[in-house]
């Protein structure tokens, strides 16, 4: 089969795929659905080179201003439709695709034509496509896929022989059937199957292993997830300190629902610790609990201190961006009251801290309401009281430390009177006097804790956190470490916090008899490094990390229930437009009726405007079109010129279509070949078709190149010449 | 009778002499309807000089012969200015060049100074002499001749003096009946002789203008540009076609197109007359062949050329 013969035929066979999707998709009304349908049947059958079909085509021709016409008609009537008969954007939309499928198919004439019919059934296909998830849509669009992967590589292939013809007659002329070079041969046939099989496959591969939207699966590897010490259930004395260097951001928190607090540090949780051994922390009470789902992707804590839920603290509600972290904690502000995100699965051990069930490998927002536990006044004198086994073994455990640390406590505590004030005078001791240095080798010592109390007085965070620990419990307080992040770092332009690595932070968690757990911070403010270099950069380095978060906000994360309300915005907007349009159709032809009224008769009944406002709209429309079609005359004042443009067209297409018919027989125009020469090789190798061949030939050549006009008999001649031609068999 | 029965008849009456060769009367006749010079470039004895002869009987115009030898002088073609003793002044005597039909046999045999003033003339088609300039009759047409075979005491046209014919032919052997035909016929010196004009010079002229208003369609013009470019373009020619060569193309598919009754030309006309108008415009690259100035091979190569470019449909 020669190529623009199979082009032909694949071209077909995308837009019916792309109608019969169409048709069991939505549903078209039954003439369109059989008007399209025989359309598609007799193209098909004209293809495959039935020439009766060719014949009966060719006695109802329909002139180019014919066609215009009836696609004027089409873009009336898809206003009616969306006005009057469905209503709506998108079936008028589709209808109206029909048609204009309908009119390109009886028009395949140019290769911009056969554009025009890719880019209809593309259309078609995408609208049909989001209007089913049935199944039998797969099928469809198999035998789109398909009939695209093969139009795609005729549309190439014939490509290269029409860019060195001339434009007038602008179908294939093959360069030489004889060595089967521009024909579809088994072999080329089962290579542009395998083509569409191999992409189908790889689309399926990219399908299942590329994940969805927001994921940013190969952006950040699961190995590359953020390295931090400090969350897991042991932790050295010294582990943060490392980390206290680095500039990586790990999350991005904004505040919501109470005012800004510009650039005051906000307290991260991460988790608690309670055992400490003289060297490390550990977590004993690591036990995790799902937690209770209340609505869709909202998670509650339960079990709350019931000394608190008398009180009510002040809520904070945050959105958090984390970062990909090594650790499945979950930060927020304490203490956490409820988590919404997009997790499948929350858990939550008793000291509060929530965890993931695994390290995220993505990017993850959520949305967090803490509630702080406020100081409740009946604290401040009270003692510590007696505290149950279970509850002390944790929180007052002291490890095998000199007396040198408890002798201190006493003595801090000695002048002070109740639980308060002891705490308040140990974090004031230890904040006034020791120095804050993150050059504290003090985890190579064999006790860490004494040495940074009595010889070195320099530590960080957690030498600090550590000591007002060991010391409250020392004189019967509990007291527990906490580490998270320290958020100081206020990004104006876009209002939120960015938190870093080296925020990284721990603290002290006080339990107080009526209050519950207070935080505590014996860690001096740390002199803010003044060492962020240029302030230009700084501000730029801000202005592009809010820009990189609301990329990720409308972005990355935009989700199909994003587009889904995008969608719904969008249909709302289309049907009041059209409301909009009727109402002032109906307005402008009510006050046309009421002066019209006015005139004719006095009553006219207000209960028929309606109708006749309809009846003004249609007859105006249809006035507009003829005032348009007679200012463009498309049935008058044709120049002879024009005239004779379009009797040289008519010749040039039957001249093609002879070539066209003449290479199927296997006797193919190259294109460096001359019409009588041609002429001359079909007298050689099919002398029966010489004289029509030769008949055709010469008026085509008189018309094409001699600029004369042939007149009706010529044109009729030469067409019988063609019919002729085309009943005959070569031998 | 109209033109194209005239032509037709031209066409019949040179035929009689000229056995067998339909295409090179019918070229011969091209290129004086537009208005050119013709180059016949063959061995000797196939009736070089017999063609020159029966189109110049068939047509009612003067005929000059000028055989060209190594010793010849300009004057002797152009004419001598003498002193003319009543009058006591310089006369000018025309040469041969002053006629409608020159047939300037062996060409190459001449030293380039007298060819060039012939070739002047060609382009012309006027003679300066004594600071005076003369025109020469119309219809005016240069048949030259040149014998491709012998070498030695030769003076080669340089291609930018061959630029100057319209075509150059050749015309091969006849086939063995036409030979047989040739030999059978009854014995006679000069058969060219024999033929009835035609034509008168004003006839031809008429022709000529007519020739002139034969319709050349854009994209042919696009065609014939084309194939020029491709000569340039060509790594095989070291030179390609000048812009007198498409010119001369374009006016010789007009003529040709004329010749056969029509009043537009077709693709077919220029493909056809390539060759023959093109290739002596053109110089082979050295490396292509032993003979750069062979005459088969630079048709050879016209005719590759002309079976890439595309033919406007």
């Amino acid at each position: 089969m020669p190529f623009d013969q199979a082009l032909r035929l694949t071209s077909i066979l995308l837009a019916s795929a792309s109608f019969i999707g169409l048709m069991v998709g939505t549903g078209l009304p039954e003439w369109l659905a059989a008007l399209t349908g025989m359309a598609l049947i007799v193209v098909l059958l004209r293809s495959v080179g039935i020439s009766s079909v060719d014949h009966l085509v060719m006695r109802v021709p329909i002139s180019a201003t014919g066609w215009n016409l009836v696609v004027i008609g089409g873009f009336l009537g898809f206003w009616v439709d969306l006005l009057w008969v469905s209503e709506e954007l998108l079936p008028a939309g589709i209808h109206f695709l029909m048609l204009l499928m309908v009119i390109k198919l009886f028009n395949l004439k140019f290769r911009r034509d056969y554009l025009h019919l890719y880019a209809i059934s593309l259309v078609a296909i995408l609208a049909s496509g989001s209007l089913t998830t049935d199944l039998w849509f797969f099928p469809i669009f198999t035998l789109y896929l398909l009939a695209g992967v093969w139009t795609l590589l005729l549309f190439q292939l014939t490509k290269s022989s029409e860019a060195t013809g001339s434009f007038t007659i602008p179908r294939t002329i093959p360069h030489d059937a004889q060595d089967g070079f521009d024909r579809v041969t088994p072999h080329l046939f089962w290579i542009g199957n395998g083509l569409a099989i191999g992409a189908f496959l790889m689309t399926l591969v990219i399908f299942f292993t590329i994940p969805r939207l927001s994921a940013g699966f190969y952006q950040k590897g699961v190995g590359e997830n953020l390295r931090t010490s400090g969350f897991s259930d042991t932790v050295n004395l010294g582990a943060i300190g490392p980390i206290k260097r680095a500039p990586s951001i790990v999350m991005r928190v904004e505040l919501s629902g109470r005012p800004l607090r510009n650039g005051g540090p906000l307290y991260i949780r991460g988790v608690s610790f309670d055992r400490y051994d003289g060297k490390a922390w550990t977590n004993r009470l690591s036990h995790r609990r799902s937690l209770r789902e209340e609505t869709a992707g909202t998670f509650v804590l339960r079990g709350k201190r019931s000394t608190v839920s008398l009180q009510s603290g002040e809520t904070i509600q945050q959105k958090i961006l984390l970062e990909p972290l090594d650790t499945p904690v979950l930060f927020a502000a304490p203490f956490v009251e409820s988590v919404s995100g997009p997790f499948p699965n929350l858990l939550s051990d008793v000291t509060g801290s929530v965890y993931l069930p695994f390290p995220s490998a993505s990017r993850i927002e959520y949305t967090v309401v803490s509630r702080s536990t406020p100081l409740v006044p009946a604290d401040f004198s009270s003692e510590a009281g007696l505290y149950p086994e279970s509850f002390a073994s944790y929180f007052l455990q002291i490890p095998h430390e000199s007396e040198r640390v408890g002798a201190l406590a006493r003595e801090l505590t000695h002048a002070t009177r109740g639980a308060y004030e002891k705490v308040n005078a140990i974090q004031i001791y230890l904040t006034h006097n020791y120095r804050y240095s993150l050059d504290a080798p003090l985890a190579e010592q064999d006790h860490p804790l004494e040495e940074f109390l009595f010889t070195r007085k320099t530590g960080y965070c957690e030498h600090y956190a550590t000591a007002m620990v060991i010391l409250l419990r020392m004189v019967g307080i509990p007291a527990r470490l906490v580490t998270g992040f320290l958020a100081t770092e206020w990004n104006e332009y876009g209002n939120y916090y960015v938190v870093r690595q080296q925020d990284a932070h721990a603290w002290v968690e006080v339990h107080l008899p009526h209050s519950g757990w207070i935080p505590m911070d014996p860690t001096p403010p740390i002199l803010e490094g003044a060492g962020d270099g240029n302030p230009a950069w700084t501000v730029l380095g801000r202005v592009l990390d809010n820009v990189r978060l609301q990329w990720n906000r409308f972005f990355v994360q935009y989700s199909a229930a994003d587009q889904f309300a995008v969608v719904q915005e969008l249909k709302a907007g289309s049907t009041s437009v059209r409301n909009k349009a009727l109402d002032s159709m109906t307005s402008l032809v009510s006050a046309f009726t009421a002066i019209l009224g006015g005139i004719i008769t006095q009553d006219v009944s207000r209960v028929r405007i309606g109708f006749l406002g309809k009846t003004f709209g249609s007859v105006l429309i249809g006035l507009a079109v003829l005032l348009w079609l007679g200012m463009r005359q498309p049935w008058a004042g044709r120049s002879p010129g024009e005239k004779r443009s379009r009797q040289d067209q008519a010749m040039a297409n039957l001249y093609g279509r002879m070539l066209t018919y003449l290479s199927r027989q296997g006797i193919a125009k190259p294109t460096a070949m001359a019409p009588i020469e041609f002429v001359g090789i079909i007298r050689a190798r099919w002398s029966a078709a010489n004289a029509h061949v030769a008949s055709i030939t010469g008026l085509y050549c008189q018309a094409r190149f001699g600029h004369i006009p042939l007149t009706q008999e010529e044109l009729q001649r030469a067409n019988d010449d063609l019919h002729r031609l085309m009943s005959l068999q070569k031998l | 009778m109209n033109s194209t029965e005239t032509i037709r008849a031209i066409q019949e009456n040179i035929a009689r002499v000229i056995k067998g060769k339909p295409q090179v009367i019918e070229m011969s006749l091209v290129a004086l309807l537009a208005r050119g010079h013709l180059l016949l470039e063959d061995v000797p004895g196939v009736g070089k000089t017999t063609l020159a002869h029966s189109l110049a009987r068939s047509l009612d115009c003067s005929f000059k012969r000028i055989q060209f030898t190594s010793d010849l002088l300009p004057s002797d073609i152009v004419g001598v200015s003498i002193f003319n003793r009543q009058k006591q002044t310089f006369e000018f005597m025309p040469g041969p060049i002053f006629a409608n039909i020159v047939l300037a046999d062996e060409i190459n045999r001449t030293t380039p100074k007298t060819q060039s003033s012939l070739l002047e003339a060609m382009s012309e088609a006027q003679i300066s002499f004594d600071n005076k300039t003369y025109p020469l009759s119309q219809p005016f047409m240069v048949i030259a001749t040149q014998n491709p075979a012998e070498y030695h005491g030769t003076f080669p046209l340089p291609e930018s003096q061959l630029d100057r014919f319209l075509m150059r032919l050749r015309i091969g052997y006849p086939s063995p009946e036409e030979e047989r035909k040739v030999l059978e016929r009854s014995p006679s010196l000069h058969p060219a002789e024999d033929l009835l004009p035609l034509l008168t010079a004003q006839d031809v002229v008429h022709l000529q203008d007519q020739v002139d208003k034969v319709f050349m369609e854009e994209s042919l013009t696009d065609y014939l540009l084309a194939i020029v470019h491709s000569t340039r373009q060509s790594a095989l020619l070291s030179l390609g076609v000048s812009t007198r060569g498409a010119l001369a193309l374009s006016r010789a598919a007009k003529a040709l197109a004329f010749v056969r009754g029509r009043t537009y030309c077709l693709p077919d006309d220029v493909k056809e007359l390539a060759p023959i108008v093109l290739s002596h415009r053109i110089m082979v690259a050295r490396q292509q062949g032993l003979r750069p100035r062979s005459f088969e091979q630079a048709e050879r190569i016209i005719q590759d050329l002309i079976d890439t470019v595309p033919v406007p449909v």
